[in-house]
């Protein structure tokens, strides 16, 4: 059972420039990767590691140095696969001149959308971002999160087939960040593809299937998430909460097994682990990278 | 300040017009693209210009699928953004400004000076207020979203990048039309108000006629007379001499009686009759049929307009056949529907100078409204124009940048355009750039015939494809001064449609055309990021 690939990125090197064409910043290193169709896909890597940098190559808003971009079958500089996109940015880059339902109104203009099912669609998204407060009030009136809110209900004008999420979660309260969760699980649901960065790994761990990890423009882990957390040497148990005496029985059954207790309590947040693990690996040693398996590779 | 109409500047002939720019623009493309693919050639080999192929039909591909709703969009979002950015607070600048004109402007004056300064001032005040802030606007507008990077949502959306320039424009035209629409009506009313009792807005129509002149001898000539006048717009003829100035008009339909206007100038050489001005006559001629109609002699009014009427039927005295008849002036006089008037001047020794706007068939005027609100129509037109190029020059250097650049060019094309080509084409004397430099060397006069040998021959080839530069550039400096149209009304004219207004809007549509075509590509080929 073959999945459709939404995205495909072939050994993509990013270098920044300055106005005299001198080499700046290595941005991205021959980074290889593929989204499948339905997949949540999360990219990780601490600040400054080339993740914005990959979505807006993907986007068409950078040009790649070298490397090849296929996004829903369509070279990135191709304008009529944005049909199908929507992108939130990592800040939200709005007019800050106009209100809630202009902004919905002008983005939902340049899909040629009748002026019905521009009225319909942004009254549906902004009760979705929960902004009905503040629907006639001008951006540069809102708050951080308010402008991640309606910089998300922007990407979803078009009912997209692919999401690009850079940092969605940034900015939001604890309760908008849960919804945000939510709604990503509910466009997966419908079938639809999510790229998404975030330093929250918390959020990266709820909602992907599949991750990258990314340190200084290179790849450095790629896989589903499951996988990558099960540590294949070790076995974790979830318990209700044991007495000191039982904690002592089952220690004395693990003896009879020739295994022993590592660690009890409560689970800790492993992607985490995974997350500064790798970090301070590629520190360790920088030239090493993510290498896909026989079965990654298509 | 003196005016004195333009009526036959350029573009009589639309077809020559159009070969014009279209050999201009084609260079101009010409030139970019054969740079561009020996460019990409060298850096990258073969797949260089297959590269630069794929992106002229992709661009083709751009300019066919235009959304007319997109590029809406994009205008609404322009308007919205000016209005909100308080734009229009210009207004009341406007509004401030002819609220208090009235006391400036000088009420002493002949009355008809002030109807004409009343109507200058208040359409320059309507462009010089609309062509900053407009300017301005367009300028800024791309850059200061591409530094906020708001443009990454609206790329990211199904928006070619034509629409995008295309939209800024017609928006940024959108509000330029509301403005100078407001504002000409605001300045209409206040001139109203501003004429005194005893003068009247006019609104003349003229058909220019050509001059020819005949010397003291009855021969034709080229010119008449220079009477060593600092300026020589005007030509003279001697007085009570065979010396005249015929004026030919074309008339079509014939018409109970047509009207004539005319402002000669006198140069004396003697005072002449006392307190008596110079004495003029006009004379009916029909080559054809060989008849002379002499109408009566007049004394012209200096710095002012001399007004006759010529009735359908004339009745003279022939001095050939000696008897007084009367004839047809259209049956009889009109040749070939042109008829031609000799003006003459009767007195020995004085001269007569006369130029061929100071002559004219004046038809019936037409509403005062007519001619101001074609001349508020020029105003917009200049500044769409601006809007063009500020748009376009925005789409490749920051605001600033820009601003100077469309400012430049602005300037030169009011006045300083035959200065610039002179500057570009003073390099032509004595052969080419490299030529002439090689001569200067070689200390060879520009009149020795250069030997003939490969090493010239390289040279004058070189040279050859400079100077085509040389003329390419010439021809990009545009010429705006027909877009100011404030002149014929403040003189109390009609502007003119083919000299003004269709120049006009030819100039604005041939500098458009490039202009979307430089703002798509350089939108498309560059990363929208703030650097
Ligand atoms: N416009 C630019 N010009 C020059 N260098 C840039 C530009 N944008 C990003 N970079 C550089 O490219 C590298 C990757 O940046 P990028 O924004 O992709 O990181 P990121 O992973 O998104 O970081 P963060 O987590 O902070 O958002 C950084 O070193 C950054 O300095
Ligand atoms: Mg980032």
């Amino acid at each position: 059972m073959e999945t459709q690939s939404v995205i495909q990125i072939k050994n993509l090197t990013k270098i920044y420039r300055d106005f005299w064409g001198r080499k700046k910043v290595r941005a991205l290193n021959s980074l290889s990767l593929d989204v499948k169709k339905g997949e949540v896909f999360g990219l990780l890597g601490p600040n400054g590691s080339g993740k914005t940098t990959t979505m807006k190559l993907l986007l068409g808003l950078l040009f790649p140095t070298e490397g090849e971009i296929t996004v829903l079958g369509k070279p990135a500089s191709d304008v009529s696969k944005n049909e199908w996109i929507g992108y939130l940015p990592e800040e939200s880059y709005l007019y800050r001149f106009l209100n809630a339902e202009e902004t919905l109104d002008f983005y939902g203009r340049l899909f040629d959308m009748s002026p019905q099912q521009r009225k319909e669609r942004s009254n549906q998204l902004i009760e979705l971002v929960g902004l009905q407060n503040a629907r006639k009030r001008q951006l540069k009136e809102y708050s951080k999160g308010m402008t991640r809110r309606i910089g998300l209900a922007q990407a979803l004008i078009n009912n997209p087939d692919l999401i690009l999420l850079d940092e969605p979660t940034s900015g939001l309260d604890p309760l908008g960040s849960r919804d945000m969760k939510d709604l990503i699980v509910k466009l997966k649901n419908e079938g639809k593809t999510v790229v998404m960065c975030s330093h929250l790994l918390a959020d990266v761990q709820d909602v992907c299937d599949r991750i990258a990890i990314l340190y200084a423009g290179e790849l450095k882990e790629l896989g589903r998430v499951d996988d990558l957390l099960k540590e294949q040497h070790e076995t974790e148990l979830l318990t209700s909460k044991l007495s000191p005496e039982a904690v002592a029985d089952v220690e004395a059954v693990l003896a009879k097994h020739n295994a022993k207790l590592l660690r009890h309590g409560h689970p800790t947040n492993s992607l985490e682990d995974l997350f500064l693990k790798t970090v301070q690996k590629s520190q360790e040693r920088p030239g090493q990278r993510f290498v896909p398996a026989a079965s990654e590779k298509s | 300040m003196n005016f004195d109409a333009k009526p036959f500047l350029l573009f009589s002939n639309i077809e020559n017009g159009l070969m014009h720019w279209l050999l201009v623009f084609g260079s101009f493309i010409g030139v970019i693209f054969a740079a561009t693919v020996l460019i990409a050639l060298g850096i990258y080999g073969v797949s260089g210009p297959v590269a630069v192929m794929g992106r002229v039909r992709q661009g083709l591909h751009d300019f066919v699928n235009l959304s007319p709703k997109r590029i809406w969009a994009i205008s609404w979002l322009t308007i919205i953004e000016a209005v909100r950015r308080k734009a229009l607070l210009v207004f009341v600048v406007f509004a401030f400004l002819m609220m208090f004109a009235g006391w400036f402007l000088d009420s002493d004056l002949r009355a008809d000076l002030q109807v004409k300064n009343a109507v200058s001032f208040a359409l320059t005040t309507v462009s010089w207020l609309t062509i900053p802030v407009l300017l301005l606007l367009s300028c800024w507008g791309i850059p200061e979203d591409i530094r906020v990077r708001s443009i990454h949502t609206v790329v990211t959306k199904p928006v070619r990048r034509n629409e995008i320039v295309m939209g800024r424009i017609l928006g940024f035209a959108t509000i330029a039309a509301g403005i100078v629409a407001m504002m000409g009506i605001v300045g209409y009313v206040w001139i109203l108000r501003q004429v005194p009792n005893n003068a009247s807005l006019i609104c003349r129509v003229p058909v220019y006629g050509t001059l020819q002149f005949l010397d003291r001898e009855g021969n034709v000539s080229e010119k008449g007379i220079n009477t060593g006048d600092i300026w020589e717009f005007r030509s003279y003829i001697e007085g009570g001499s065979k010396a005249s100035g015929a004026y030919k008009f074309s008339v079509d339909a014939p018409v109970d009686r047509i009207k004539l206007e005319s402002r000669f100038e006198a140069f004396r050489t003697h005072k002449g009759r006392m307190g008596q001005s110079l004495l003029v006559r006009y004379v009916l001629v029909n080559p054809t049929k060989d008849l002379r109609v002499p109408l009566d002699s007049f004394e012209i009014k200096e710095f002012n307009l001399n007004e006759q009427y010529l009735e359908r039927k004339l009745s003279f005295y022939d001095e050939a056949r000696m008897e007084k008849r009367t004839v047809d002036l259209f049956d009889d006089v009109v040749d070939q529907n042109s008829l031609t008037i000799e003006v003459q001047c009767l007195d020995v020794g004085q001269y007569l100078g006369m130029a061929r706007p100071d002559f004219f068939i004046r038809l019936p005027d037409r509403p005062f409204a007519v001619g101001y609100f074609k001349a508020v129509f020029g105003i917009w037109l200049l500044t769409v124009f601006i809007v063009s190029i500020g748009v376009t020059s925005s789409t490749f250097v920051k605001g600033p940048v820009a601003t100077l650049l469309t400012f430049s060019l602005l300037i030169i094309g009011q006045g300083f355009r035959e200065f610039m080509i002179k500057l570009i084409t003073g390099v032509q004397k004595g052969g080419g750039p490299i030529e002439s430099w090689y001569r200067l060397v070689t200390h060879m006069n520009d009149t020795l015939e250069l030997p003939d040998n490969i090493g010239i021959k390289i040279m004058q080839g070189i040279d050859n494809v400079m100077l085509a530069g040389l003329w390419l550039m010439q021809h990009l400096i545009p010429d705006l001064t027909s877009f100011v149209m404030s002149p014929y009304v403040a003189n109390g004219f009609d502007v003119p449609w083919n000299v003004a207004i269709f120049r006009s809007l030819a100039i604005t549509i041939g500098y458009l055309v490039p202009c979307l075509l430089v703002g798509y590509y350089s939108l498309t080929l560059r990363e929208l990021e703030a650097k």
